[in-house]
């Protein structure tokens, strides 16, 4: 890539400073995402794992969804081949999540790159994206926000799993997963650039919801995400003189 | 399940997901870079977006419409995203309160 062949804006940067402003951003969705750790550590145990393994498992994976669905599968022998579709299934939407932070990673070293990478979740792509609409070109966003989730998903699987005498009638759940929907709901409004984002954002939400309808579990984000970048991306060709 | 078996299923998982997270900037590194892509990739956020947010409001029923139709009113008027959240799921909870629970 030749700088002067195409119009960048600066690189991407990795900064201390950018991992703070990045984990400030993602403080208000933090307590779902404990209340929501401490129910995965006592499901776990009602299926049978051990509390340290549900714990690695919290390190390892990091991956709320996944994990919970994992549980049901959670059988001997192995059901290895449902077990690892279900994983990728559910996870493959952060695919799209990486490719959309392109611009953020221009320029910076491949192991700062996959190293951040390995933090990336929705709430804190989320996050990123609506700072980089006002500006923000700092990766450390991403790994600030990821490494504050990480701490509390892990710590509140500790208490689920570990700690004992919790039932999951002790962690109510009401109202978490609409902390998490509005979040998502109000960092969209500040990603809109105006009517040229309607007809994207019409067939991403159709196209999720006909996802949900007709395929199996989990390919929404992926559907309705690809469908609506693709909309965007025709209506303007077909525009173009 | 024996515990090296689940140990192999934790690792197989956490290989399995990173992959997801490193192939998104991975792949999107064989594209050519061009104002065609630039584009694709703008929409792509906010339509990764959408997806995650109209089936989530859907299931939540009319709670969930109530959250998020506040949340976004409030994000309009105050153009603060904390308390627009807040105030949606304040709205949510008072919903919930005197139209019973759902």
């Amino acid at each position: 890539m030749s700088p002067a062949s195409e119009p960048h804006p600066p690189g991407a940067t990795l900064t201390w400073a950018g991992c703070w402003r990045g984990a400030r951003a993602i403080l208000p969705v933090l307590p779902p995402v404990f209340m929501f750790g401490i129910a995965f550590g006592i499901a776990a145990r009602g299926v049978g794992l051990e509390g340290w393994i549900a714990v690695l498992m919290s390190m390892a994976v990091f991956a709320g969804a996944a994990q919970f669905a994992v549980l049901d599968l959670w059988t001997s022998p192995v059901p290895w081949l449902p077990l690892l579709v279900a994983t990728f299934a559910i996870n493959a939407r952060h695919i799209l999540l990486g490719a959309s932070l392109r611009a953020l990673c221009r320029g910076l070293a491949p192991w700062k790159v996959y190293g951040a990478m390995a933090l990336l979740s929705d709430l804190n792509w989320a996050a990123l994206i609506a700072a980089e609409r006002k500006g923000e070109r700092d990766l450390g966003y991403l790994v600030g926000g990821g490494a504050l989730m990480w701490t509390t998903w892990v710590s509140a699987t500790i208490i689920g799993a570990v700690a004992g005498g919790l039932t999951l009638d002790d962690v109510k759940t009401y109202a978490l997963d609409l902390v998490l929907v509005t979040f998502f709901a109000v960092t969209l409004v500040g990603l809109r650039r105006g009517r040229v984002d309607d007809l994207p954002w019409l067939v991403a939400g159709a196209a999720a919801m006909g996802a949900v309808w007709f395929l199996p579990p989990n390919w929404h984000v992926m559907v309705g995400g690809l469908a609506g970048g693709l909309a965007g991306l025709i209506r303007d060709e077909l525009k173009r003189p | 399940m024996s515990t090296t078996q689940a140990l192999l299923v934790v690792l197989a998982m956490a290989l399995v997901t990173y992959a997801t997270r490193a192939g998104g900037i991975f792949l999107v590194g064989f594209v050519p870079m061009s104002a065609r892509t630039e584009n694709f990739l703008r929409y792509l956020a906010g339509a990764v977006l959408v997806a995650l947010v109209v089936p989530a409001t859907v299931r939540g029923g009319p709670e969930g419409y109530v959250a998020v139709g506040v949340a976004i009113l409030a994000r309009l008027v105050l153009r603060k995203a904390l308390p627009a959240i807040a105030l949606g799921i304040l709205a949510a909870a008072l919903w919930r309160a005197y139209m019973g629970a759902s």
